[in-house]
């Protein structure tokens, strides 16, 4: 009687642990029900809407997908990124300065989140952003307030910008993204603007710098503008062993260009946001393994062959992230003012740079994947193994096959990313006299073929000022 | 024995529920202006009147005030200029330059002339009063008084980080210059240093 008891209560121990385990699977179940889509694929409307320029459609329908308070930033982002489509910067500032703090907020890690991330999956854990996100959250607020004619207010952000690389650059020193060429290069002209040559000439020196050092990496040459830049102040700081250097590199007749842009003359940069920055899709590898513990059990089977049940074998998923590109129509855009012309060039591939991150944190998304595997294989087995010692057939089946349900379905790949971000950023600048202009925008496709045109109206141009105008071209 | 366990149990329920109502409700604390509280390091409420005290104790008791006072026979007029934001946070300056406008007209020993923002206001009202005021309560035109020195400054900052930790160290610079011949008269200035820790895990 008393031998019997004592066995029960050994017994005990894994029941409640399958018990437990069941009550867990079906909380997981619960969390996993509302994550049942990814994030991405719920961009769709979104996308439709503003490739059709119902700007205040998709404000709405950022606005009613921003329940989950782990996406708190990434909602803060689409927000802000779409208000300056709208062209309204002051709330684009207000909603990207939000998502900036968030950001700074979710840099301490949450141990709770990352606990539940090891049971459920990755998208768990609240969205601090990736790097470079976090970096062109600064390069959008510089530019809405370059857009607005706010250039002291745009230094801080450059200046912002400056501490988040270095942040980065200690964090992860072999990072391929510890310099953002754009950046610099937008530093640079905000300095430039101000007056401030020997900054505006370090900035444009990291500029040149970070271009040659990602040639490899993001395929983009140093820009013309930037040469000239380069040129320009060079030449005007006195520094003469520079500038020698730079004429030869690049080759350029260095006095006709670098004199075009006069103190009497102002200067239009047009910005151009082209498509959409790639989206992260999901892959799932499934395959059946044995059971973790099934290795260790099987030495045991060997020796007593005959009581053991055999324990069925184990759907291990891995979830995992990919990128997919958005491919724009558009390859470039041609601005006109009043007889004179210019082509917009390539300055920041995001599109490869996020590819080029994403890759880089592979490895550790994977692992983590694998660990996770394991995890619910632990579980899955345990259950398997209480529900055996059940004499009803029908409990058995079921305890194993929901938590063998909730496995599969709660392993879902971390999907998000910040999605109304441009596949590539564009610049053109033309020099002009100072006064009001049209300036027409053609987007031009890849063999030259005019896609769309738009003429802002009156554009003012100031002696020895900047006049910044951006545009996003949606992919259709 | 059961009984003991449903109590305990209970009772852990009833501390997890309260815990969480307390987190629920948004809690105001009403605090004293001159208290100091660090929230993110960012330059706050505190570093804006320590300036501005500092600046206004060192402004009034040199030499420049008595000098001016003393050949000219009357008390200088002063215009507030630019004080650009040269840090890396965006500081609403203004607030400073208001308590120290404040503090100097309080004193009585230095007069201030409106910015020009706010002149371009009183001479759209001197405009239309022109056209629409009785005679007698009529303002005349061409009748400002010059300022004799201008207010200008910069807010600069150095931000050295590692790791988790940030030095944080602010330099305002205010300088009165005379409006006659260019002249500086005072330069006056304020260092601030925060050592700012970040904390690396929250629960």
């Amino acid at each position: 009687m008393s031998a019997q008891r004592l066995r029960g209560g050994m017994e005990d121990l894994p029941t409640y642990i399958g018990r437990v385990s069941i009550w867990l699977a079906t909380l997981a179940c619960v969390l996993a029900l509302n994550g049942c889509a990814t994030y991405s694929n719920s961009f769709a409307i979104i996308k439709q809407q503003l490739a059709e320029q119902h700007y205040d459609e998709a404000l709405k329908s950022i606005e009613d997908q921003s329940g989950d308070k782990r996406d708190r930033a990434l909602y803060l982002l689409n927000k802000g990124m779409v208000q300056r489509m709208k062209r309204d910067f002051v709330a684009s500032n207000e909603s990207l300065e939000a998502a900036k703090q968030e950001m700074e907020r979710l840099y301490a890690e949450s141990v709770s989140e990352h606990a539940l991330s090891f049971m459920v999956n990755d998208a768990t854990v609240s969205y601090a952003g990736d790097d470079y996100e976090q970096v062109l959250v600064h390069l959008y607020m510089a530019l809405n307030y370059l857009e607005l004619g706010q250039p002291n207010e745009a230094r801080v952000e450059a200046l912002q910008i400056d501490l988040k690389l270095r942040e980065i650059a200690e964090k992860i020193p072999d990072s391929k993204f510890t310099e953002d060429a754009l950046s610099r290069q937008l530093t640079g002209m905000i300095y430039d603007e101000l007056g401030e040559w020997s900054d505006a000439m370090i900035a444009y020196r990291k500029a040149y710098e970070a271009y040659k050092k990602n040639r490899a990496h993001f395929s983009i040459d140093v820009p013309t503008m930037l040469q000239f830049d380069l040129l320009r102040l060079a030449r005007q700081q006195g520094l003469a062993d520079e500038l020698a250097r730079y004429q030869q590199e690049f080759s350029v007749a260095s006095t006709k260009e670098t004199t075009a842009s006069s103190e009497a003359e102002g200067e239009l940069v047009f910005i151009l946001n082209n498509g959409l920055a790639p989206i992260k899709r999901e892959k799932v590898i499934g395959m059946w393994t044995p059971p973790p513990a099934a290795a260790v059990d099987a030495s045991k089977r060997a020796k007593n062959t005959d009581t053991t049940p055999t324990t069925p074998p184990v759907l291990i998923n891995l979830a995992l992230p990919y990128y997919e590109s958005r491919p724009s129509r558009v390859a470039c855009a041609r601005i006109s003012v009043s007889g004179k012309q210019a082509d917009t060039q390539i300055m920041e591939d995001i599109d490869t740079i996020a590819r080029a991150s994403l890759s880089a944190r592979m490895p550790a998304i994977t692992a983590r994947a694998v660990a996770r595997a394991i995890a619910k294989g632990v579980m899955q087995e345990s259950v398997d193994k209480s529900a055996q010692r059940r004499d009803d057939a029908a409990t058995k089946m079921i305890g194993s096959l929901l938590v063998r349900v909730v496995t599969i379905a709660t392993e879902r790949a971390d999907t998000r990313s910040w999605l109304t971000l441009p596949a590539n950023v564009q610049l053109a600048r033309l020099s002009l006299p100072p006064g009001s202009y049209d300036v027409t925008v053609e987007l031009l496709g890849k063999d030259q073929n005019l896609i769309a045109t738009r003429v802002y109206p009156q554009v003012t141009i100031r002696q020895a000022r900047k006049t910044y105008l951006s545009q996003h071209s949606m992919p259709y | 024995m059961s009984r003991t366990i449903f109590s305990t149990k209970s009772a852990a329920v009833l501390v997890a529920l309260a815990w969480l109502v307390s987190g629920c409700a948004t809690s105001v604390e009403r605090v004293d202006v001159n208290q100091q509280i660090d929230l993110s390091g960012a330059w706050n409420d505190t570093d804006s009147q320590l300036v501005s005290a500092e600046m206004m104790q060192d402004v009034l008791n040199r030499v420049w005030l008595d000098e001016f006072t003393r050949s000219q026979k009357r008390q200088p007029a002063v215009i507030v200029g630019e004080v650009r934001n040269l840090s890396h946070e965006h500081i609403n300056v203004n607030t400073f330059v208001a308590d120290l406008e404040r503090s100097l007209i309080n004193s009585g020993r230095v007069q201030f002339v409106a910015s020009s923002t706010e002149r371009q206001e009183i001479r759209d009202e001197r405009k239309d009063q022109d056209l629409h005021a009785r005679e007698a309560t009529r303002k005349a035109m061409g009748e400002e008084q010059g300022a004799d020195f201008m207010l200008k400054g910069t807010i600069n900052t150095i931000i050295d980080a590692s790791g988790k930790t940030q030095l944080r160290y602010y330099q305002v610079d205010l300088t009165l210059i005379s409006l006659a011949d260019n002249r500086k008269v005072w330069v006056g200035q304020k260092k601030i240093k925060k050592l700012v820790e970040r904390s690396k895990l929250n629960f």
